[in-house]
């Protein structure tokens, strides 16, 4: 127990009730990331709500995620105390790579945060609305160059299913891929590129300032606080969400799953995890059950076809 | 690596050794053809696709390859010191073992192993002294890094009695 | 109140005697764990940041800036003294630090890397507080093609590390760029050269390769020498401290270190090891003493290191003006700013001064400590190579192999580890230079990435490339610094040209 004492000299003593389930919470990516971030508060909060003793987080970073999917599948299958973080990421990676372990040989648990897509021009373009946006598409769809994430990541994917809904062939959409981080967003800002597509949070301090014009975000509500539209209301069908998920081993009994299932229920409605979703900036889409399996089943195969649309998959 | 016949000076013998290398290239900058050749090309706006610059690079090594070549007969290599097998033999082996170990063992054992293998690949054959001091010592490295600062280094039936 | 108050205020809190205590605990804790192999900024800021939420928010902002600044120091220590780079930024330091502490001048090496770290440091945060909207704006003009001109100088800047042969050196490079293609190509999503390997899917991790290619191969390199040599290294000879002279050939590379480091951390897609690339061959071009490369000269250690501290200060201007994360260190500074309350943006020097200037002035005594740490440690340091033989390199591959499984705990990795350390010895067998093959897995993809994606955004138009002021200059750079040594050689010079070539092994 000597680790413990030095861990409570440094961190700051616990109350710890005796009773919970000790976690191992794989974080399928390297420290720092967006999972791995994931994980920690999720370490953090279950330690401190006294809803599990002792929570091990494991790093097994690589591929958007499917290889510790993979390793996660098969060590720790019928272990009930063994959960995973994954998000949409790790879908569109499983597609793309052809990874022989997917989500179907994992337990899904619930979802648990989320967060929209946003769509902008530097305040200088002469795109004002997603009307011109979709007018500068359909008359020449190179010369719309949208920087975002990786290629077949939700940016990309996002940036296809526009297209798509516009009119527009999909696979002839200048998507430039760029590291993550904010490499797209200087690209952005120095208008190197006509349009930017990621997650709401990497734009919101410059929407705020004024130097890139928010244009539309991805989810089904309005982002509060901003005036642009969903990209449903500017009239184009598309809805996507990068969410983030957690989920438990392969094997397990109904008990086993319920039990798990109630922990994480107590975990999403915890003081400690509020607070974290709103240092954070995390948005709460807490969804489990059978509600989210099947809404995980819907997100799996449309974004199949959108791959396959684009060109990313065959 | 296999050793060829060092150059004596004045001799125009083939660097055997040499020719090796060249030959490693040549192996290399095919596998590269082969893959590159069956990329797709994708993204229509670019000229220069996924499969170009492997091919550029592979192409290089094909010229580097040649010039490897002409360098080992004109005995353009520098002399090279008579290597010991047996030291590399037990680092090499020390490693392995780590590999090996690490994730049924756990960080201590497995590191430990390494430890005392390369202790004696530098001449410290007392592995009945090493071995332990390895262990100890790469169990108190476990106990800060995996302990205070949360890294994930794997645990073994050692590190558990400390969890 | 004025900037000027701003930063007053916030150094005379950040100097109470409990502050600078927190400090001091977090550049010890960040040199700690920045020394290990394999272990840069970035990991070392995410494994102790959790450590400074227990303390109000001006004490763990301190901490914090000392974390930061003690990860970034700490793999210089162990390039020098063990040639053994923690981390892609600290390669250049082992080249020529690590002849130097072989030759028993270690102390004056670790000494010129601290004062150098510190002198940048101090100037690149005080760049930070009064340039840095300049800077950004400067920053944001580099788009792809700009970036791959860059790429193209520091390409032409590498052969400066080649050694004494350009067929072994081009090998090297070449061998690099081969196995920087593995993985996702980011631009398509295919996959090349992986076949069917998951492990390789993300590509082939550098520091797993320059711990590999530096640490083990130089073990088993010095392990296949037999036990004919002396059992430890004389660690000192002469003055542990650094004399008149290297203090004059130090101040000026520090100087030209921080100039071309500070701007080059700014950039979005600049990174820390591109300005050390460029400090190096500009100080090898530059020195009065060009013999000495490659055998221990003290400006190819004091330069390099300069400009890796002042990008890390570098990096900070995007993240603070723009909230542009612009490496994985600053990402994970963003996570830890969030905490404070800090949003980073355009808006942040308006809306919250005072916390800004703080971080500024933590940033400013987080500095000073650690020249306050290091100095008297050095040593001490320096008798880490007193150890015997045995003991000091079965510790090295502890450390070294703790990094790699700490990062990334596969089997897989290590055996990466293992076939690369293996390469990396039989290249030191064969006389190629081992620090081209790093070079070119750092390089390889960004030249190629920027390429494609300026090509893409023109839509196939080559002329792009030459079209924007900057990268035509930057491309004119390149092509004179290629070609003005050939016209030299050509006429009759070319002995003293092959001299000045540094011999790596």
């Amino acid at each position: 127990m000597k680790h413990i004492i030095l861990a409570s000299l440094l961190a700051g003593a616990m109350a710890l009730p005796a009773y919970a389930t000790d976690y191992t919470l794989m974080a399928p990516a390297a420290p720092g990331g967006g999972w791995d971030q994931t994980a920690r508060s999720l370490q953090t909060a279950l330690q401190q709500e006294g809803i599990s003793k002792n929570v091990q987080v494991i790093n097994v970073p690589g591929a958007g995620g499917t290889i510790g999917l993979a390793q996660f599948a098969s060590q720790q299958k019928g272990k009930a105390n063994a959960l995973i973080v994954g998000g949409y990421v790790m879908v569109g990676a499983i597609l793309t790579n052809k990874a022989p372990v997917t989500l179907k040989d994992v337990t899904p648990i619930a979802r648990l945060t989320g967060e929209n897509e946003a769509i902008v021009v530097p305040a200088s373009s002469p795109l004002k609305s997603v009307a011109d946006l979709v007018a500068a598409l359909k008359k020449d769809p190179g010369s719309v160059s949208w920087g975002g994430g990786s290629a077949g990541g939700v940016d990309h994917i996002a940036a296809g299913l526009i297209a798509k809904a516009a009119g527009v062939d999909p696979t002839k959409i200048n998507y430039i891929a760029f590291s993550g981080g904010g490499e797209a967003l200087a690209a952005i800002l120095g208008s190197q590129v006509t349009v930017g597509i990621s997650g709401y949070g990497e734009f919101e301090s410059q929407i705020k300032s004024g130097t890139l014009r928010l244009l539309a975000t991805s989810g089904d509500t309005r982002i509060p606080g901003t005036e642009a539209p969903t990209l449903k209301e500017a009239g184009l069908d598309v809805s996507v969400q990068n969410w983030r998920m957690v989920a438990a081993a392969p094997g397990l009994t109904a008990e086993q799953k319920a039990a798990v299932t109630a922990d994480v229920q107590k975990l999403v409605t915890s003081k400690t995890w509020q607070e974290t979703l709103k240092t954070k900036g995390w948005q709460d889409t807490y969804l489990s059950g059978a509600a989210f399996e099947a809404q995980l089943a819907k997100d799996i195969s449309a974004t199949e076809t959108i791959l396959k649309d684009i060109g990313l998959v065959k | 690596m296999n050793q060829g016949p060092l150059n004596k000076a004045g001799e125009r013998r083939p660097d055997w050794a040499a020719l090796v290398i060249a030959a490693v290239l040549v192996a290399i900058s095919g596998v590269i053809f082969f893959d590159a050749a069956r990329l797709r090309e994708v993204s229509g706006y670019s000229p220069v696709g996924p499969g170009t610059v492997p091919m550029a690079i592979a192409v290089v090594l094909l010229l580097l390859a040649v010039w490897t070549v002409i360098a080992a007969f004109r005995g353009d290599f520098p002399e090279r010191e008579k290597q010991e097998v047996q030291p590399v033999a037990w680092v090499i082996g020390g490693l392995a073992a780590q590999m090996l170990l690490l994730n049924t063992a756990g960080f201590s054992i497995a590191t430990g192993v390494l430890f005392a293998a390369t202790a004696a690949g530098f001449g410290k054959r007392k592995v009945w002294i090493s071995l332990p001091v390895g262990i100890v010592l790469c169990l108190v490295v476990w106990l800060i890094f995996a302990g205070l600062l949360q890294l994930s280094l794997p645990a073994g039936p050692l590190e558990r009695l400390f969890q | 109140m004025s900037t000027f108050e701003f930063l007053l205020q916030g150094l005379v809190i950040a100097a109470q005697p409990m502050n600078l205590f927190y400090a001091l605990i977090g550049v010890t804790l960040g040199t700690a764990v920045g020394v290990l192999p394999g272990i840069g900024p970035a990991l070392t800021v995410a494994l102790l940041l959790p450590v400074t939420y227990q303390l109000d928010p001006a004490g763990s902002l301190i901490m914090f800036a000392g974390i930061y600044y003690g990860g970034m120091y700490g793999g210089s220590t162990t390039s020098i003294l063990l040639n053994t780079p923690g981390e892609s930024a600290s390669i250049v330091t082992a080249l020529e630090g690590n002849k130097m502490a072989r030759a028993g001048r270690g102390g004056p090496a670790l000494a010129t890397a601290a004062i150098g770290s510190f002198v940048a440091g101090l100037l690149a945060t005080i760049g930070l507080a009064f340039i840095a909207p300049f800077i950004v704006k400067l920053a944001l003009v580099f788009g792809p093609r700009e970036y791959f001109a860059l790429m193209v100088l520091a390409f032409v800047t590498v052969s400066s590390a080649f050694g004494d042969s350009t067929l072994r050196g081009l090998t090297a490079l070449f061998i690099g760029l081969a196995l920087s293609t593995i993985g996702i190509d980011q631009l398509t999503g295919q996959t090349r050269l992986a076949f069917g390997v998951p492990d390789l899917l993300d590509g082939i991790e550098v520091t797993t390769l320059a711990v590999a290619m530096f640490a083990i191969g130089e073990t088993l390199f010095i392990a296949a020498q037999g036990v004919k040599g002396p059992d430890k290294v004389e660690a000192v000879k002469g003055s542990v401290w650094m004399n008149r002279a290297d203090w004059a050939r130090s101040w000026k590379p520090w100087l030209r270190g921080t100039v071309i480091g500070f701007p080059i951390g700014a950039m979005p897609a600049g990174g820390a090891e591109i300005g050390t690339f460029l400090s190096y061959a500009a100080e090898k071009r530059l020195s009065k003493h060009p013999e000495e490369f490659g055998h221990g000269a003290i400006e190819g250690v004091a330069g390099p290191e300069a400009a890796n501290n002042a990008s890390a200060a570098g990096t900070l201007v995007p993240l603070l003006t723009l909230g542009l994360p612009t490496t994985a260190t600053a990402a994970i500074m963003l996570a830890g700013f969030q905490q404070y309350g800090l949003q980073p943006g355009p808006l942040l020097f308006a809306t919250n001064p005072q916390l800004v200037w703080g971080l500024i002035a933590s940033l400013l005594i987080a500095n000073f400590m650690l020249l306050v740490l290091n100095l008297p440690l050095i040593g001490l340091w320096v008798r880490l190579l007193t150890i015997p033989k045995p003991w000091l390199y079965a510790g090295i591959l502890l450390f070294a192999t703790l990094g790699t499984i700490g990062a990334n705990p596969s089997v897989f990795e290590l055996g990466m580890l293992l076939a690369f350390g293996i390469l990396g010895y039989v290249m030191r067998v064969f006389g190629y230079p081992i620090a081209p093959v790093v070079v070119g897995l750092i390089l390889g993809p960004l030249a190629e990435q920027q390429l494609r994606r300026a090509l893409a955004i023109s839509q196939g138009d080559f002329s792009v490339l030459f079209t924007s002021p900057i990268a035509a200059g930057l491309l004119i750079v390149a092509a004179l610094a290629l070609i003005v040594p050939l016209i030299l050689r050509a006429r009759g010079r070319g002995e003293v040209l092959s001299q000045m070539a540094a011999n790596e092994d």
